[in-house]
C-alpha cells in the first residue's frame, strides 16, 4: 500500500544548501520541553523532527507498582496546565472497573474543576499564541488571569498547580464557603479580558496576516494524523467528547460545538476563544444547576488494599486541547495492570507538527506548535 | 453494534467479546487477521479516528498483547481490537499505511517494550530515552525500583524503624524472646 | 485588512491607565488558602507512631524516627514521622489516613534554607514557624480513608436469648469479616497490649486474602485457645487499636472468632503437626486451665512428655466452671481442648495434688513442674451475715450453673460487684428466671468488666445501683434475704488511677432478695498453698521470678494463681512463657 506520508526524502548536508538547527528543549514557544530538530533552506523548513524525552518521568511505569490510591497523587502531573483530567480520568477509570457509583454533587463538583482548569489552560494557550507572534503583553494578561483562576484553585483544592481534589470516589471534600461568588469575580475579569484580546489580537492587522492561512489542516487529514479537539473543530470536524460521549453531568447542561472552517492558525485561535466563553457559560450553569447538598465522595473500603476486579476498560475527557484518555486494564490485585494515558498533544505535537512546517518557515513555527496546543509530558508520559 | 460484532466474528474470527459499554466493544482477533481486520473496520465501518495503539507485557504467559483503540466518529462507537504476539522476537505488521499517526505509537511501543514494526518510518529512532542500556523499561521484568537504587544512592543517615519491632525491644523484650522462640516450634515441620 | 486592524490594538494602552492587577507585595504578607496543603503539622502528644502515613506515602517521603522527648508506652511505639520535602508531593494522603488526626498540613509554604538537610525534618517537633498554624489542610470526617463504624455480628434478640443459655452472638459473616478486616491499618500498635502479644495484623490480612488456613497457624503460634478467646477475651488489644482514637476500634476479637469458627472442622489437616521429637523429659502440671493447657501444648510441641492433673473431671479451668454458656458453648471448648489433648498429653482426670497425691512425688517423678491451679475460691465480704443460706460466691454461684445444678435464685437476685464474674452471674441468674440486681460501690465508667458485657447485661434487664455496698445480710422470716446498703461517693484517685468509693454517713437503705451472689474477687485455695511448700506473697499468690515464672529449683507457678485472678489470655500468656523457659531449663 501506498504510504500516506512520504518524508523519506534525503538532504544532503554537505551540499552547503541546507542547515540544520535546535529549538529547545528549553521550552521552544511556551509549550514545555521539547527540542525540534530543524532542517531549513533559507528560512524555509525543509524537514522536521520533533524530540521529547526531557520529561520522561515514567508514569505508566510508576503506575504498575503503585496501590490504586497511590497513583491518584501523580496522575496530575501529566499535564502541568491542565492536571484535573487526568485526576478525573484516573478515578473515572478506576471506578468503572470496580463498579463505584459516586454521589451525584460529586459529578457536578468534578465538572466544575474540570472547566476551570479547561479555562484557566484555554487562556495562558490564548496568551501563548500571542506571545509567539511578538504580542508579548497579551502573554502577560493571560497569565496574569490564570492566576486568578489559580487563586480560585488553591481555595477550593489546597493547591495552585496540582489539585489533587478529583479523588476516587468523588471529591475530597465540599467546595469552601463563599466559593461561588469569589469564582464570578474572576469569570468577570477573564470576560473583560476576552474582549480586550479581540480588539489587540484578533483585530490586529499583525496577527491577522501572520496567522491566517498559515498551517491549515485541510479536513482529510484528520483521521489519518488522529487529530482530535478544537485543532479538529476549526478544520470543521464537529466532535467534542462532552457532546457526543457526555461524562458526569456535560448531558444536563446547555451548549453547542463551535467548528470553524478555515483550519490555519487563526481559526484555531478563535476557536480557543470560544472556547474560554464556553467553559464561562458552563461553569455558570454548574453552579446554577447544581444540587446544593449531598455527599461528595463514596467511601472506598480497604483503601490501602483496594483491589480492582480483572478488566479493562477506555474512558475519555474533552481537555482544553482535544479527547483525553486512559487505557486501565486490571488482573485483579492490588496494582494496575497496565495504564495507557493518551493525551491529544501525542498525535499533535508528532507526526502532526512534523507534516505542518514543511514548507513554512522559521519564524512561524512556534506560532504553529502553539496554535496545536501541544504538551511535551503528555507525549512521553 | 450487535451486526458489526457478527461480522467481525464471521469475517476475522473475533474472540472474546466484551462489550464494555453499549457503544464500546473488545475483541481479539488472530495476529495474522489483525492487520485485516482495522484496515476493514476503518474503510468499510467507518472507524477511521485510531484512538490509540498500545501493548501490555502478559510475561507469565510469554506474550505481548497489542490493542488498537478504533472510534467511529459518525454513529460514536469504538471498538478495541487486540491481538497477542509471542514475546519472543516480538514483531508486528505496520498500520503507519493506514494511519500516518501510528508511525509514532509503533515508534514509542518499540523502544518501551522492544517490539519491532518493520518498515515503519523510524521505527528505531529514540523516542523519549537517551542512550539507553537496559532491557526495554515498560517489558515487566524490568524493575525500576532496583535499578534507581542501583542508579542512585539513598541519602546519608537516613533510616526508618518498624514501630513493631520499636515496642518489642521497648516494652517487652523478654516476652518478644519467647514468641519467637514459641513461634518457631507450631511452625516447625 | 482594514484601517481598523491596525488602530484597534492600540486599545491596549487602555490598561495602562487602569488599577494594575498585579502589585508588588512581600512573599510573607501573602497567606496560603485556608485548606493550603503546606509544611506538615504533627500534634505529638496525640501521634502514636502507628506508621500508617509512612505506609501510605507513595513517595517514601516519610521514615519513622526516635525522638528523644517520647517513650514508648502500650499504644504508642515512641516512634514520630520525619518527612523530607525533596521527597513529599503535597497529596496530602498521609494526612488523609492519619487514624488519630493528629497530622495535618500548615498553609504556610514559604521558607528558604541553603542546606538541604533542614527539609527533612519531625514536624512538631523541631520548632518550625507554621506549628501553631490554625489553617491549612486537615482531614475531615468524609475525607477520612478510615471506615469510622464497625461491623456488627448478628445476635439472637435480648427478650429470646435470656431464656436459655445457648449462644446468642453469631459470628461474623464472610462479608462482614472482609468489612471488618477492611478497616484494619496494618499498623500493629495492638500487638503490644496482647498479653500473649498476638499477631492480629497478620492474621486479619490473612482474612484479607482469604486465606483463613495461614489465619489459622498464625494464630497457634501464640495461642492455642483461640475459639475460646475469640468469644471471651477481654480484648485488651481493642482498646489501644489504632483506629479506636477517632473511631470505633477493629473488632479484633470477632475477627479471631471468625477464623476459628471457619477452619475448626479441618485443624488437624490445617495444621498438620507433626509430634516433635521426644527428650525424654518429663513436666508434670497441676491444673488444667487456659495456663496449663497452653503449657501442656506448646510443651508437646518442644518435645517433652506432659502429665496434667486436673482436679475436676473435665478440663478447661475458670473458661469451662466460670463462663457460661451463652458466652463460650461447652462444646466449642471441649473440641478446642481435644486438639491440644491430641498433641499427646496425658491428663489424670480428678486429682487432687495434696489429697489424692503428694506434691513430694509429682516433685520427685517429673523434671519440672508447673503450678497453674488458679484462683478457684471466692473473696468473702468483711460484713455479718456472709454465711447465711442464699448468699453465694460469683465461682461457687458460676460453677453450679456450669455443672448444670441449675441453684436457687428465687425471684430476685441481688449481685455485687462489677467485673465480669459479677455480670456472669447477673445474666445466669437473669436466665434461670430471676430479676437481677448489680450493686457497685463506685459508678459506671469504672466498673472493669467489658463494656458490652454491661450493655448486654442492662439489654436483657439487669438493673444497676451504682455507688452502693452491702454492708450486713439478714434472714428474714418469709426466707428472703434483707440486704443492708450503704451509699458511697467518690473520693480521691488512688494507685491505680480510680477514685476511691467513701461511705456517705446515715444513707442506709434495704434491700430484699431470694439470694444475694458475692463476686468481688477470688484468691488462691490456701490450703493448697501450704501443701506444697511454696513461697506466697501478702495476697496469697505465688512468689516466682517475674521474667521467667520460676520459683525454685524445678518449680515454675503462672495464671491467676501467681498473678491473682484476672482474664483467660494472660493466663495463656503465662502457659506460654512457662513452657518456653521450662524448655529452656531442661535443654541446660
Ligand atoms: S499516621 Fe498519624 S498517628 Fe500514625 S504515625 Fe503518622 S502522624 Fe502519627
Ligand atoms: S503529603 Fe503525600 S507525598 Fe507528602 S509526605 Fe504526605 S503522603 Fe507523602
Amino acid at each position: 500500500m501506498k504510504p500516506i506520508w512520504n518524508d523519506t526524502k534525503e538532504y544532503d548536508l554537505k551540499s552547503g544548501k541546507y542547515v540544520k538547527i535546535w529549538q529547545g528543549p528549553q521550552h521552544p514557544g511556551v509549550t514545555g520541553n521539547m527540542s525540534l530538530e530543524l532542517l531549513l533552506e533559507g528560512d524555509e523548513i525543509k524537514l522536521l523532527k520533533t524530540h521529547v524525552g526531557y520529561l520522561h518521568r515514567g508514569f505508566e511505569k510508576l503506575m504498575e507498582r503503585r496501590k490504586f490510591i497511590n497513583c491518584f497523587p501523580i496522575v496530575c502531573r501529566i499535564c502541568v496546565p491542565e492536571p484535573d483530567t487526568n485526576e478525573y480520568l484516573f478515578a473515572a477509570a478506576a471506578e468503572e472497573l470496580s463498579g463505584i457509583e459516586i454521589p451525584e454533587r460529586a459529578k457536578w463538583i468534578r465538572a466544575l474543576n474540570l472547566e476551570m482548569a479547561r479555562l484557566g489552560a484555554t487562556v495562558m494557550g490564548l496568551g501563548g499564541q500571542a506571545g509567539s507572534f511578538g504580542l508579548g503583553t497579551i502573554g502577560q494578561w493571560a497569565v496574569a488571569h490564570r492566576d486568578f483562576l489559580l487563586d480560585s484553585f488553591e481555595e477550593l483544592t489546597g493547591g495552585r498547580i496540582y489539585h489533587m481534589y478529583i479523588v476516587p470516589g468523588g471529591v475530597r471534600y465540599e467546595i469552601p464557603e463563599g466559593f461561588e461568588g469569589r469564582l464570578e469575580k474572576t469569570l468577570v475579569k477573564i470576560e473583560k479580558l476576552l474582549s480586550d484580546i479581540d480588539k489587540v489580537m484578533f483585530n490586529n492587522a499583525v496577527f491577522k496576516s501572520r496567522s491566517k492561512g498559515l498551517a491549515r489542516i485541510p479536513k482529510d487529514w484528520i483521521e489519518p494524523f488522529g487529530i482530535n479537539g478544537t485543532t479538529a473543530r476549526a478544520s470543521g470536524v464537529s466532535y467534542d467528547v462532552r457532546k457526543d460521549h457526555p461524562y458526569l453531568i456535560y448531558d444536563q447542561l446547555d451548549f453547542n460545538v463551535t467548528t470553524g472552517t478555515e483550519g490555519d492558525v487563526y481559526a484555531r485561535t478563535e476557536l480557543r476563544r470560544e472556547e474560554c466563553l464556553l467553559s464561562i457559560n458552563l461553569i455558570r450553569q454548574i453552579l446554577a444547576k447544581m444540587p446544593k447538598s449531598g455527599p461528595v465522595r463514596t467511601f472506598i473500603p480497604d483503601i490501602m488494599h483496594w483491589k480492582i476486579p480483572a478488566g479493562e476498560t477506555y474512558v475519555r475527557a474533552e481537555s482544553g486541547r482535544g479527547e483525553y484518555g486512559y487505557y486501565m486494564v486490571t488482573d485483579g490485585s492490588e496494582y494496575p495492570q497496565r495504564v495507557h494515558v493518551k493525551g491529544p498533544s501525542y498525535t499533535h505535537a508528532m507526526s502532526l507538527l512534523e507534516k505542518l512546517a514543511e514548507g513554512n518557515t522559521n519564524a512561524d513555527i512556534f506560532g504553529i506548535m502553539v496554535s496545536l496546543q501541544t504538551y511535551p509530558p503528555e507525549i512521553e508520559r | 453494534m450487535k451486526e458489526l460484532i457478527e461480522r467481525l466474528r464471521s469475517k476475522f474470527n473475533a474472540k472474546n467479546i466484551k462489550e464494555q459499554r453499549k457503544n464500546f466493544v473488545f475483541i481479539t482477533v488472530e495476529k495474522k487477521d489483525l492487520e485485516g481486520c482495522v484496515l476493514y473496520l476503518k474503510e468499510f465501518e467507518g472507524y477511521g479516528h485510531l484512538t490509540l495503539l498500545t501493548a501490555l507485557d502478559w510475561i507469565e504467559k510469554d506474550q505481548f498483547e497489542l490493542v488498537y483503540h478504533l472510534h467511529n466518529y459518525s454513529n460514536k462507537t469504538d471498538v478495541s481490537v487486540k491481538t497477542f504476539i509471542d514475546r519472543k522476537n516480538p514483531t508486528m505488521v505496520s498500520i503507519n499505511n493506514l494511519w500516518a499517526g501510528a508511525r509514532v505509537y509503533e515508534r514509542e511501543i518499540k523502544e518501551l517494550f522492544g517490539i519491532d514494526f518493520p518498515g515503519c518510518p523510524r521505527v528505531n529512532d529514540p523516542f523519549a530515552l537517551e542512550g539507553w542500556h537496559e532491557i526495554p523499561p515498560m517489558r515487566k521484568d524490568f524493575d525500576t525500583k532496583k535499578y534507581s537504587e542501583e542508579t542512585y544512592f539513598p541519602r546519608p543517615g537516613r533510616y526508618t524503624k518498624d514501630n513493631v519491632a520499636q515496642m518489642e525491644e521497648q516494652l517487652y523484650p523478654v516476652e518478644a524472646e519467647v514468641k519467637n522462640g514459641i513461634a518457631e516450634t507450631v511452625r516447625k515441620k | 485588512m482594514s484601517l481598523k486592524d491596525i488602530v484597534s490594538p492600540f486599545n491596549a494602552w487602555k490598561r495602562a491607565f487602569e488599577k494594575p492587577d498585579t502589585i508588588v507585595k512581600p512573599l510573607s504578607e501573602r497567606e496560603g488558602s485556608d485548606l493550603y496543603r503546606g509544611f506538615h503539622i504533627n500534634d505529638i502528644d496525640k501521634c502514636i507512631g502507628c506508621g500508617s502515613c509512612e505506609e501510605i506515602c507513595q513517595n517514601a517521603a516519610i521514615d519513622l524516627v526516635d525522638v528523644a522527648s517520647v517513650k514508648a508506652k502500650p499504644g504508642d511505639s515512641g516512634l514520630r514521622p520525619l518527612i523530607d520535602y525533596g521527597r513529599c508531593c503535597w497529596c496530602a494522603l498521609c494526612v488523609d489516613i492519619c487514624p488519630t488526626g493528629s497530622l495535618g498540613m500548615s498553609n504556610d509554604y514559604t521558607w528558604i534554607s541553603e542546606n538541604s538537610d533542614d527539609f527533612r525534618f519531625i514536624p512538631g517537633i523541631d520548632e518550625k514557624k507554621w506549628n501553631r498554624s490554625e489553617k491549612g489542610y486537615r482531614r475531615s470526617a468524609e475525607s477520612w480513608l478510615v471506615d469510622p463504624n464497625r461491623q456488627h455480628m448478628n445476635e439472637i434478640e435480648p427478650d429470646k436469648r435470656k431464656k436459655n443459655f445457648d449462644e446468642y452472638a453469631e459470628g461474623f459473616t464472610d462479608e462482614q469479616a472482609m468489612a471488618e478486616a477492611g478497616r484494619c491499618l496494618d499498623c500493629g500498635i495492638c500487638i503490644q497490649a496482647c498479653p500473649t502479644h498476638m499477631d492480629v495484623p497478620k492474621y486479619i490480612n490473612a482474612i484479607r486474602n482469604k486465606d483463613l488456613d495461614e489465619g489459622l497457624r498464625i494464630m497457634y503460634e501464640t495461642n492455642p485457645m483461640l475459639e475460646a478467646c475469640g468469644r471471651i477475651c477481654t480484648a485488651k488489644c481493642e482498646d489501644v487499636c489504632a483506629v479506636g482514637h477517632n473511631g470505633k476500634p477493629i473488632a479484633i476479637r470477632s475477627l479471631k472468632r471468625y477464623i476459628g469458627d471457619q477452619t475448626f472442622k479441618k485443624k488437624d489437616e490445617i495444621m498438620d503437626l507433626k509430634p516433635a521429637a521426644s527428650t525424654g523429659r518429663k513436666v508434670g502440671i497441676i491444673g488444667g486451665g487456659p495456663a496449663g493447657l497452653t503449657a501442656a501444648f506448646y510443651l508437646r510441641r518442644f518435645g517433652h512428655a506432659v502429665t496434667l492433673y486436673e482436679q475436676h473431671d473435665k478440663l478447661g479451668g475458670m473458661l469451662k466452671w466460670g463462663i457460661p454458656d451463652y458466652r463460650l458453648p461447652a462444646d466449642v471448648l471441649q473440641r478446642e481442648i481435644d486438639f491440644i489433648l491430641r498433641q499427646g498429653v496425658e491428663v489424670k482426670y480428678s486429682v487432687k495434688v495434696g489429697k489424692d497425691i503428694s506434691f513430694d512425688q509429682l516433685h520427685k517423678e517429673n523434671d519440672a513442674l508447673f503450678i497453674s491451679v488458679g484462683a478457684q475460691i471466692g473473696s468473702d465480704m468483711p460484713i455479718k451475715g456472709m454465711e447465711t443460706e442464699g448468699v453465694y460466691s460469683g465461682v461457687e454461684f458460676l460453677e453450679k450453673v456450669a455443672k448444670g445444678e441449675k441453684p436457687f435464685v428465687g425471684k430476685e437476685a441481688v449481685i455485687v460487684g462489677g467485673g465480669n464474674t459479677a455480670m456472669d452471674a447477673t445474666r445466669s441468674s437473669i436466665r434461670l428466671g430471676a430479676k437481677a440486681k448489680i450493686l457497685y460501690r463506685r459508678t459506671e465508667q469504672e466498673m472493669p468488666a467489658n463494656r458490652e458485657e454491661i450493655r448486654e447485661a442492662k439489654e436483657e434487664g439487669a438493673e444497676l445501683k451504682i455507688l452502693s455496698t452491702p454492708t450486713k445480710i439478714e434472714k428474714l422470716p418469709s426466707g428472703r434475704l434483707k440486704i443492708e446498703c450503704l451509699k458511697m461517693e467518690l473520693g480521691e484517685p488512688d494507685k491505680s488511677g480510680r477514685r476511691s468509693p467513701v461511705p456517705k454517713e446515715g444513707s442506709e437503705f434495704y434491700i430484699e432478695a431470694d439470694v444475694c451472689i458475692m463476686a468481688i474477687g477470688q484468691k488462691v485455695e490456701p490450703e493448697f498453698s501450704e501443701t506444697i511448700g511454696l513461697k506466697v506473697t501478702k495476697w496469697g499468690t505465688f512468689e516466682v521470678h517475674s521474667d521467667t515464672l520460676r520459683s525454685n529449683d524445678k518449680v515454675f507457678a503462672g495464671g491467676d494463681c501467681q498473678t491473682g485472678p484476672d482474664d483467660a489470655i494472660k493466663a495463656v500468656a503465662a502457659g506460654k512463657k512457662a513452657a518456653y523457659f521450662i524448655d529452656k531449663q531442661l535443654r541446660g
